[in-house]
């Protein structure tokens, strides 16, 4: 094999933007992010190293990447509307990831909200003007944040199908032409004081199960009653903030809802496979990164005055993890393209039962071979293997939040089993 | 959590007599008074506090002396006899801080190689432990054999490159080897023990102060778990050592591998077990599915009975091989061929259930067992950590073929 980009990808689901967009991101990442990644961890609070590579990823001041999904005639790229939004996406994740994947939820998860308004067919003009000033005409990096997860729980949250936003505590009440919102979330990514726009789902009606009530507001981080809390130290994924939100008698204009009763419901189960999809590519991208250490590692160091890849054994460990690296990405494109074919008449709508737990599911079973391979990985450095010159174990630390996010793992085995069994009560 | 540990994770008692009981329950009352009750001050003060509890703990406790014979001041634990106290001494410890745990078990180990029965080296012990094991405390670092670099040929010990070497002169011996990575406290250990090969390529260990102008430490590595061990590559030049500080009895690095498997294996039962403590507390207080308690939820409880079985085999797992060593008569040395390989797969064992326990838990945590703020994901880095070192090379390979050979007789491996 010649290098990492050998690995299968479905060459014919891949984007005509594909080749450009990696090397733009790819020569990004090794000038601005790889030299420097190791110092990150020390880092996570103050950002003082990460932010300057954020700024020349995400702002104009660099590659501008912040403003792609936003139309052409806001000063956009046009990537949410164009039929390769999934596959682009997974492509900007994989390469972002392959150099941190902390930087990549970040700088993806800015994306996130905004796809409930910049994504066809649901784009909301209005809002989509509104926000573009925002994000387009900025030099530097600009974050937006989903803020859904809750003290009490992330998981029911983004079990809408079970719980029916009854444990959803945030309230949004309209007072005349004003939302007004009080709760307190917790964990968004790009919150410590990062993000400037936040989408908060809540509910209209406290302890509803009616999807009509449940509501997707957004918020600039400067109004007034929000609050967010300093960063959390976390075992991994430095590069991403996260901490305490509360809203305090937060007051937004009504039109700042997404889209209205029912709609919203439908349109939060729709970034959902949007935050899956990226999953994956974040996960492949770091596998990718895995494989050109590994490579390296096994042909330099020996056992038995051979290299390690010469090892009958060895290579049977060494090549199961390719392996799955392989099988991995090809799942990581099937699962972008079956968001890309929502619009097409042979594909599903992404806020339906077949994406969203057949994506799930996806997520789930590549989240745990990428933990599995890590572990591996650095049980094949051995004594190398905790290093963090050698960069396998910051991966180790950073992805295995992915395989808990999101609702975690036993969320995507419910949804899985009550979609291929017909189950009724879980 | 309304019951004791121990009744729990069930292990064969009479294997510890009552004067180890006592020993062993100090040291728990030490872990929970000086570490567990206080997680977060811990935390926050790591650096400090983890000077200070081993100073608690191998000062004021003396746990630093517990393998040293009595005449020389020490608890007497020098026989095999005491593996299993002396592997739930480090089970107490590992509960509390694995990094403790790592610097008590490869002290232990490498004090194993000198002090225990029936290879007591009085004249070595003599001079070692008024130094080492006296009123201050000092930190062991074990170098093995392990991956060697390309374009080296090295000597072997069963397969693994050993990359220091001994050659005798006038009335002692000289140490080499360049940025050899130690399995812990590279850059403070007062005392090294280092695989070498002698000039026939025989392997042996050699014991080097770390005070030696000669030894060149490089600079104190970043990594994944156990950091307060302050580990980092050693490089030896021309170290001059007593002739009397080389061991070279046969099976003498076998002996390390077997206690090294065994109390490594306890510190990590213990983080095992602290760990099953905060996961039990969590699942009684965390509620899903608009309001049931975690626990009470069979996919939730199928993933709790994954992290007690792992964590309750893995001690049962541990005695047993304590047990191995503890009756060189039915089983042979801890330097035989069987226990050596025996304690290789227990060892491995446990370092992957325990593993296994950790990862399952912290799929229950959510996003609070990724934070620091609630101390679980320290036991996953620092089990990590561990198992990493154990594994040597290329995943566990030497240890594979070691098993191989001893029970299938293969030859070429
Ligand atoms: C780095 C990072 C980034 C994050 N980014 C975001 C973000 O951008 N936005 C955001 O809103 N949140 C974010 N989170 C939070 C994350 O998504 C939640 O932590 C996650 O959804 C789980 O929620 P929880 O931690 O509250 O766990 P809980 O909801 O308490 O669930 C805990 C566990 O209970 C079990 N469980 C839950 N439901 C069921 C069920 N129905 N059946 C069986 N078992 C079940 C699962 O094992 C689950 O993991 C982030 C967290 C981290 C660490």
């Amino acid at each position: 094999m010649k290098n990492f980009d050998e690995f299968s990808k479905p060459e014919e689901y891949i984007s005509p933007m594909d080749k450009h967009i990696r090397s733009v991101i790819r020569n990004w990442a090794d000038k601005e992010v790889m030299p420097y990644r190791r110092k990150y961890d020390e880092d996570w609070k103050d950002h003082h190293i990460i932010e300057p590579a954020f700024d020349k990823l995400m702002g104009n001041s660099g590659i501008g990447l912040q403003k792609a999904l936003f139309p052409p005639e806001l000063g956009g790229w046009g990537i949410g509307q164009s039929d390769s939004a999934f596959t682009i996406s997974c492509a900007l994740a994989e390469e972002v990831g392959r150099a941190d994947t902390a930087m990549a939820v970040a700088f993806m998860v800015t994306y996130w909200p905004l796809t409930t308004i910049l994504v066809e067919p649901h784009v909301n003009w209005r809002l989509a003007k509104e926000f573009a000033p925002m994000f387009c005409n900025a030099e530097k990096a600009v974050f937006a944040a989903n803020a859904m997860t809750e003290p009490q729980g992330g998981a029911d949250i983004e079990n809408l199908e079970l719980t029916g936003g009854k444990t959803i505590r945030t309230v949004a009440r309209l007072e005349g032409d004003e939302w007004v919102i009080n709760g307190h979330k917790l964990w968004p990514t790009n919150s410590g004081g990062v993000a400037k726009l936040f989408v908060v789902p809540c509910t209209t009606k406290p302890g509803s199960t009616d999807l009509k009530d449940f509501a997707m507001i957004f918020v600039p981080a400067e109004t007034k009653g929000v609050t967010q809390g300093g960063p959390y130290e976390k075992a991994g994924m430095a590069a991403d903030k996260n901490s305490d939100i509360w809203f305090e008698d937060v007051r937004v204009p009504s039109w700042y809802r997404a889209h209205g009763p029912s709609m919203d419901a439908q349109i939060f189960r729709e970034i959902i496979p949007w935050g899956l999809a990226a999953s994956m590519g974040f996960m492949c991208g770091a596998m990718l990164n895995l494989y050109e250490i590994l490579y390296d590692f096994v042909s330099t160091k020996t056992y038995k005055n051979k290299p390690l890849k010469e090892d009958d054994h060895i290579a049977s460990i060494i090549g199961r993890i390719a392996g799955d690296i392989d099988i991995c990405r090809i799942l990581s494109y099937e699962a972008a393209k079956m968001g890309d074919r929502r619009n097409k008449p042979y594909g599903y709508p992404i806020y339906s039962d077949e994406v969203a737990c057949k994506m799930r599911n996806l997520k789930d079973f590549v989240s745990d071979r990428a933990v599995d391979i890590f572990g591996k990985a650095m049980d094949v450095l051995g004594p190398y293997g905790a290093d963090r010159e050698y960069d396998i174990e910051k991966h180790w630390r950073d992805i295995k939040i992915i395989q808990l996010w999101m609702g975690g793992k036993q969320l995507c085995q419910m949804e899985a089993a009550r979609y291929f069994f017909n189950c009724k009560t879980l | 959590m309304n019951k004791a540990l121990d009744e729990l994770f069930v292990y064969p008692k009479e294997l510890v007599d009552e004067e180890s009981k006592r020993v062993i329950h100090l040291v728990r009352q030490w872990a929970d008074k000086e570490i567990i009750s206080k997680r977060q001050e811990y935390r926050e003060n790591y650096e400090k506090l983890f000077i200070e509890t081993r100073k608690s703990l191998n000062l004021t406790i003396g746990l630093q002396r517990l393998t040293l014979p009595e005449e020389h001041g020490g608890f007497g634990w020098n026989n095999p006899a005491n593996a299993p106290g002396i592997a739930s001494i480090l089970t107490e410890i590992g509960r509390a801080d694995a990094a403790i745990g790592v610097a008590a078990a490869v002290k232990y180990t490498i004090l194993a190689a000198i002090t225990m029965a029936p290879n007591f080296d009085k004249a070595l012990c003599d001079a070692l432990a008024p130094v080492y094991c006296g009123e201050e405390l000092k930190t062991f670092s074990l170098i093995l054999p392990g991956m060697g670099n390309i374009g080296q040929d090295t000597p072997l010990f069963l397969g693994r490159s050993i990359l220091a070497s001994v050659e005798a002169e006038s009335d002692g011996y000289v140490v080499n080897g360049k940025d050899l990575r130690p399995i812990n406290s590279g850059a403070i250990a007062d005392l090294f023990c280092v695989v070498c090969a002698d000039k026939a390529d025989k392997p042996c260990i050699a014991l080097v102060p770390g005070d030696n102008a000669n030894v060149v430490r490089g600079k104190t590595l970043l990594e994944t778990g156990l950091n307060a061990s302050s580990n980092a590559d050693v490089s030896f030049n021309n170290v001059k050592i007593p002739k009397s500080y080389v061991i070279s009895r046969q099976g003498v690095v076998e002996e390390l591998y077997t206690w090294l498997n065994l109390l490594l294996g306890g510190v990590s039962v213990g983080t095992g077990m602290n760990f099953f403590e905060m996961v039990g507390d969590w699942s009684e207080t965390r509620t899903i599915k608009g309001g049931y308690m975690m626990k009470e939820n069979p996919l939730c409880a199928s993933v709790l009975a994954d992290v007690a079985d792992e964590v309750f085999t893995s001690r049962l797992f541990l005695y047993d091989l304590a047990q191995t060593i503890s009756k060189p008569n039915d089983w042979g040395q801890s330097g035989s061929q069987r226990v050596y390989t025996i304690a290789q797969v227990i060892g491995s064992k446990i370092q992957q259930n325990v593993m296994r326990a950790i990862n399952r838990g912290l799929e229950l945590m959510g996003s609070a067992g990724y934070s620091k703020e609630w101390h679980v994901e320290k036991h996953w880095r620092d089990i990590k950590t561990i198992q990493s070192y154990l594994c040597g090379v290329g995943a566990e390979a030497p240890v594979k073929m070691d098993t191989a050979r001893f029970f299938f007789d293969c030859k070429d491996i």
